[in-house]
């Protein structure tokens, strides 16, 4: 890793509070932790972490809430931690603005290897720009903008977009963008892919309901299309 | 001996045995309508043939009675009057003329009289020899006619015989008497056909009436067959409706009779029925709520204790010797009871039926390599596939079938394990996928066979369970199931135990994402109409996409426990 990455997590229990903070700072991150999610929202701040790991049931607001706020103002990478593996919740997660989730029981070295997944989407790369409409894809600065307005990407929608506008008018499946963007296994879960090309499409596309930039291939996945 | 005697008493009532039950199972095999009616059919056809039989044998009798009575007694008052005016020694005309006279043309009958003592010899004398001749006179009637004269004192009466005769298929009255004191023996041949005609119009009358009884009477039995079977009819359909588990069905009861009384026993069993159902099914749910909710429960405190046994385990090797071993078994049955808790999740949800599909078009050889590489497998399994083969399934699922199977074949039957991927037709000629995992081991003993699935079924100590949840099979049955497949398992004969999955080629379940259209991607964030209710959705690894496996082995190892959920 080039640098040591600075987390914050939130997390009710205690036990797994001081667990996973052991756990994760033995990985060799640098973890700060709250208890309760307006505690999360001061620490993130005062402190500026790099990323949240942010369990789902916490008192007060829960972790969907504290999702949807920081969403509003940071573009900061969000893993989800969720006791409940039940689809609703994934999705409502998902959908808040979740870039990963991972379900409890946790092993650190799985949330380890997601953590450092989601760090690498942020990294710099090639040092070109491509323009597919009013949209500039700026490669070296890791910018977009649309009609010369800077969007906020996360590092997950921003590398969703790089992966698209790396191989344009060809189709991804799911499951390609899994790996290439999340870097999950042969298993991982598609519904990742649909919920932030959902909420890319909210950012890039003119009328989101009727997209003409990244266009649904049926019975494969997505494709990014010059208008 | 014995059994042979036995058999030849055995015989003998066979037939009627069988006579029997062919009518029983006539009777039980045709409709309950169809019963009544014949028993119906049957009793107006007995009452209408005895009625209409009684009547036309009295009507017959006294109809041939009148007519005999009046041609006799005419034919016997006639014979007297004549005989009185003949002379001692009447001539053969004379007993010509007579005959003549006698026969009568109101009553139709034509007379021949016989005098075998008169002076010119035997004389027969026809009123009509082209109707009636002495020859059609039968020797009975005549041996009676002048034996009675013999044998009787002479008296004033004249002894009348007749007799039903048919001649060309009419029927005739022939009659005869001797006149008292050595006079002519007289007989006389009466037509019976218009009575004949008269008593064929009555019975074809008859029959008429008969028939009509009969016809009524199927009628009237359908009319009262509809009236009784209707409520029975409802009450049947009542009885399938609840069969097929709506238990809140009930009648309306109509009337007082035996049927009202059936329909209210019916709705009182129903509704019984339904209180202990629902009785039933509120301790089942809330036991296996218990269940969700404990293992739920467990699933912090696990996070806490496996984050903290991994910082342990990286230690062991800087731990003093003596507490190693013990930090170990901690780790270890960490890691099962993990296994555990997850497995407990997902058959909670099996029985609370919330388990969902994602369906894909998987390539099932390149899902098997997936499955025995993302677990390290795969120098251990010899999979022998056709790389064309797919089929439209849960991947993730399908995942979790695989690693049970082969897991089990490993653990119990050691290496190497062979897996065998086929396609081939059901009986309907659908397609179906099945995969054949067999073991090397000893086989399961048969008295363990039609349990493997059950869960937590604790084998014999020949097989013993090591450090499987207890679950896995029964999971990967239930996973089978969903995709309305199955799993059985039986003994090779040269050694080992087969499992074999099979799959239909396409569970033709509607898919539960939407997985394309845009419209279905973009309803709002939050909104409860986007949420697919479907599970992970995880397209198949395609081949051409696994070229990148090694660089994500770590991941694969790391996230594979996490993902078997």
């Amino acid at each position: 890793m080039s640098r040591v990455a600075f987390l914050l997590l939130i997390e009710d229990d205690e036990a797994v509070r001081t667990a996973l903070e052991m756990s994760l700072t033995r990985q060799g991150h640098r973890v700060v932790t709250a208890p309760t999610g307006e505690d999360g929202l001061q620490s993130l701040r005062e402190q500026r972490p790099d990323l949240i790991v942010l369990d789902v049931m916490l008192p007060g607001i829960d972790g969907f809430e504290v999702c949807r706020r920081i969403r509003r103002t940071d573009q900061l990478p969000i893993i989800l931690l969720t006791a409940r593996s039940d689809d609703i919740d994934v999705v409502v997660g998902l959908e808040s603005g979740a870039d990963d989730y991972v379900v409890k029981p946790v092993q650190g070295r799985v949330l380890d290897a997601r953590i450092r997944a989601v760090m690498r989407r942020g990294e710099r790369e090639s040092n070109d720009a491509v323009t597919f409409g009013s949209l500039v894809i700026d490669r070296s600065a890791m910018t977009v903008t649309r009609d010369g307005v800077d969007l906020q990407l996360t590092p997950t929608e921003l590398r969703l977009l790089l992966e698209l506008s790396r191989r344009p008018g060809q189709a991804l499946s799911r499951q390609q963008l899994l790996r290439l963007v999340w870097e999950h296994d042969y298993l991982g879960d598609s519904r990742l892919v649909d919920a932030c090309v959902q909420r890319l499409r909210a950012k890039v596309e003119d009328v989101p309901s009727s997209p003409k930039l990244i266009r649904t291939v049926r019975g494969v996945g997505y494709r990014l299309d010059a208008p | 001996m014995k059994g042979a005697r036995r058999g030849e008493a055995d015989d003998a009532p066979r037939p009627r045995g069988r006579l029997r039950r062919w009518a029983h199972t006539l009777l039980s095999l045709t409709s309950l309508r169809l019963r009544l009616v014949t028993v119906f059919a049957l009793v107006a056809l007995v009452a209408a043939v005895s009625v209409s039989g009684i009547a036309y044998w009295l009507n017959r009798d006294a109809v041939l009675t009148r007519a005999q009575e009046s041609a006799l007694s005419d034919f016997s008052q006639s014979l007297g009057d004549r005989a009185g005016a003949l002379p001692d020694q009447p001539t053969c005309d004379a007993l010509r003329l007579m005959a003549d006279r006698v026969a009568n043309r109101t009553f139709h009958y034509e007379v021949v009289l016989e005098d075998a003592r008169l002076p010119e010899g035997d004389c027969r004398a026809e009123s009509d020899p082209a109707v009636f001749t002495r020859e059609m006179v039968p020797d009975s009637l005549r041996d009676a006619v002048r034996d009675r004269r013999e044998g009787q004192p002479e008296d004033d009466q004249y002894h009348l015989y007749w007799q039903r005769i048919s001649l060309d298929g009419d029927p005739y009255l022939v009659g005869g008497a001797q006149v008292i004191g050595g006079g002519p023996a007289g007989y006389l041949l009466a037509s019976l056909a218009p009575e004949r005609d008269d008593l064929n119009s009555l019975a074809v009358s008859l029959g008429v009436a008969t028939a009509l009884a009969v016809i009524g009477s199927v009628l009237l039995a359908q009319g009262a067959a509809t009236m009784v079977l209707r409520p029975v009819q409802r009450l049947s359909n009542a009885a399938r409706r609840l069969g097929e588990g709506k238990l809140d069905t009930r009648l309306a009861v109509r009337g007082a009779d035996e049927l009202a009384e059936l329909t209210r026993t019916f709705n009182n069993a129903a509704a019984s029925l339904e209180a202990q159902v629902q009785d039933l099914s509120d301790r089942e749910t809330s036991s296996r709520r218990f269940v969700a909710d404990m293992s739920h429960e467990l699933r912090t405190p696990m996070t806490a204790i496996t984050a903290m046994t991994e910082l342990l385990e990286d230690e062991v090797e800087t731990l003093d010797p003596r507490v190693a071993p013990a930090v170990q078994l901690v780790v270890s049955e960490t890691r099962r009871l993990n296994d555990l808790v997850e497995n407990l999740m997902e058959v909670t949800r099996f029985d609370a039926g919330t388990a969902k599909m994602v369906l894909d078009d998987v390539n099932i050889a390149d899902q098997v390599t997936a499955c025995i590489d993302a677990r390290a497998w795969l120098d251990a399994v010899h999979l022998d596939a056709d790389r064309s083969i797919t089929a439209r399934l849960d991947p993730r699922r399908l995942d979790v079938v695989l690693a049970n199977l082969i897991g089990n074949a490993l653990k119990h039957g050691g290496s190497p394990v062979r897996v065998t991927v086929r396609e081939h037709e059901d009986d309907e000629g659908g397609r179906l996928v099945s995969v054949e995992v067999a073991d090397q081991g000893p086989g399961i003993p048969e008295d363990v066979l039609p349990h493997v699935f059950d869960r937590f079924y604790k084998a014999s100590a020949s097989r013993p369970r090591s450090d499987g949840s207890g679950l896995g099979l029964s999971i990967a049955m239930e996973n089978a199931h969903l995709h309305g497949g199955d799993i059985t398992v039986h003994n090779d004969p040269v050694g080992g135990a087969v499992f074999t999955l099979r799959l239909p080629h396409d569970p033709g379940l509607p898919e539960d994402r939407a997985d394309d259209p845009d419209s279905g991607q973009e309803t709002p964030p939050g909104g409860g109409a986007s949420v697919p209710p479907g599970r992970p959705a995880t397209p198949a690894p395609r081949r051409g996409e696994r070229s990148d496996k090694g660089s994500g082995k770590e991941t694969y190892d790391g996230s594979a426990e996490e993902d078997r959920r």
